[in-house]
């Protein structure tokens, strides 16, 4: 961690004895010549949910998508400079090979994405990939992730219907079991609930806290009351620099940047 | 952290404007009531103590509407941070003019009795509690507007002067009460008034814990002040 960093010491470096689940040092992150994160260090405690906060184009979404080499798939993108630590091993470092990484880091994203395919074969699909192949073996691990996704209840007498025939909020929970079903440690979300309407939203809030016991969770949301709700730590983001970070009570309740407050307080952005 | 930057919303400063406009009025009002209670007391004035009883219904309208309008503002608006705490604590600062203003009706009353009855030189016994609850009331009204938590601070320690003050003269009125006569009745008076300045001394620091918090977003309620020289 630099010392002119200016995010707040005391929560770039949580008092947790635990491994933060994710340490970002120095991080430089360019799109060709056009770099969108400066400096960015911050760690990321385990089991913990973490939002990232900011105006479009601050680089939150950028900096999500580093922690599982999502980026890789844009021309020209790559970190510059700095490291990413998850497991103990650099993943910016390009021999890592970014399906591994993946397996380890699940991503839900903004719209949800269920295959045209059942409910069964949805969640299955990331442990059949990886060679899984035993009936047995799969009906736990879809009962387990449905279970833990706050579906199963509600498709266990459907398994095989097609997924895209549940409701928005349903098809967003069953991505989040999709993702859980290959055993992440961690569980990126770029606005979850972007699309989905308040109650939808509500029982994908109400997982994101239930899920915290299992896995460590970093979420990207333009919904302030969102971040206020389920995270425990929030990042601010302006113009690819962490301008703070800190609890989020801490943040929403008496932010040390002035910034920070005119974002929050909806006196710009 | 507070900020003076315009906010997207128009709507949201009106509605912060309006909210801190019609505190300051009601301090206004409520201070009022408490001078002329004051001095219908010591000047012998029953108009000024009829006043007071009238119009304390504005402060309790003031109240309502300060409340009404904080509600709203939370749902319309969902504050955050200063602006939350600008909110919450112009209710609280509301409900403590409110019992101000109270205080100010009780001693009016009081006073209405007294000056229906022969004049009592020990009256301007009270004078010195007076002044100083004024002061304090001043003060945390200042620390509130100014949003100056060292001011808001410094109110818990004063009150304990006003405290020795109060217990002083309680134990003076109970004496003279003790002795029996025609004049006790005006000493059972005097102790309530001064009961009433004590009160809104309290008031006073409610106040100016409040303005700690809007300030600073520190929570010194119920703590033990600190003495003069552990905060130099």
């Amino acid at each position: 961690m630099t010392q002119e960093h200016p995010a707040t010491p005391a929560a770039a470096s949580p008092t947790s004895s635990a491994v933060p689940a994710i340490q970002v040092k120095g991080v430089d992150f360019s799109y060709g010549d056009k770099q969108v994160l400066k400096d960015v260090t911050l760690d990321i405690p385990t089991n913990e949910v973490v939002a990232f906060i900011g105006p479009s184009g601050c680089g939150k979404t950028t900096l999500l998508r580093c922690f599982n080499r999502m980026n890789d798939l844009v021309p020209g993108a790559a970190v510059t400079k700095g490291s990413i630590i998850i497991e103990g091993a650099n993943i910016a470092d390009k021999a890592i090979d970014p399906v591994e990484l993946r397996r380890h880091v699940g991503m839900v994203f903004q719209k949800y994405n269920p295959f045209p395919r059942s409910i069964y074969d949805n969640v299955a699909y990331g442990p059949r990939t990886l060679g899984e192949r035993k009936k047995s073996v799969l009906d736990e691990v879809v009962e387990k992730s449905l279970r833990r996704a706050a579906l199963w209840d509600e498709v266990k007498d459907r398994l095989d219907d097609i997924a895209t025939g549940l409701s928005g909020g349903q098809q967003q929970r069953l991505c989040i079991a999709r993702t859980m079903a290959v055993d992440p440690e961690i569980i990126l979300m770029d606005e979850p609930c972007s699309a989905l309407d308040p109650i939808a939203t509500a029982h994908v809030e109400d997982l994101i806290l239930s899920l915290r016991e299992h896995y460590t969770i970093v979420i990207v949301t333009h919904n302030m009351q969102q971040a206020t709700r389920v995270s425990d730590r929030t990042a601010f983001f302006y113009l690819g620099e962490m301008v703070e970070y800190d609890t989020t009570r801490k943040v929403f309740e008496n932010p040390s940047h002035k910034r920070t407050m005119d974002y929050i307080s909806g006196r710009f952005g | 952290m507070h900020s003076d930057t315009p906010h997207i919303l128009r709507e949201f400063d009106l509605a912060f404007e309006m909210l801190r406009k019609e505190v300051i009025s009601m301090a206004g009002q409520a201070r009022l009531n408490l001078e002329r209670a004051m001095e219908g007391l010591l000047s012998r004035d029953i108009e000024r103590c009829k006043a007071v009883v009238a119009d304390d219904d504005e402060v309790d309208d003031a109240e309502l509407r300060i409340d009404r309008i904080g509600m709203e503002t939370l749902v319309r608006f969902h504050p955050v941070a200063s602006d939350l705490r600008q909110v919450i604590t112009s209710m609280k600062v509301a409900s403590n003019l409110e019992r101000v203003s109270d205080h100010a009706v009780n001693i009016a009353k009081r006073a209405r009795k007294m000056l229906s009855r022969p004049e009592c030189p020990e009256i301007t016994f009270i004078e010195p509690l007076y002044a100083l609850a004024d002061q304090q009331m001043r003060d945390a009204l200042s620390a509130y507007t100014d949003r100056n938590s060292e001011l808001g601070a410094s109110l818990q320690l004063r009150d304990k002067e006003l405290d020795k003050m109060h217990k002083r003269l309680i134990a003076t009125f109970t004496a003279r009460l003790e002795e029996g006569g025609e004049r006790a009745e005006d000493f059972l008076h005097l102790i309530f008034v001064a009961r009433s300045l004590e009160r809104i001394g309290d008031l006073a620091v409610n106040i100016g814990e409040d303005a700690v918090f809007l300030d600073s977003a520190k929570d010194i309620r119920h703590e033990k002040p600190a003495k003069p020289d552990e905060t130099a």
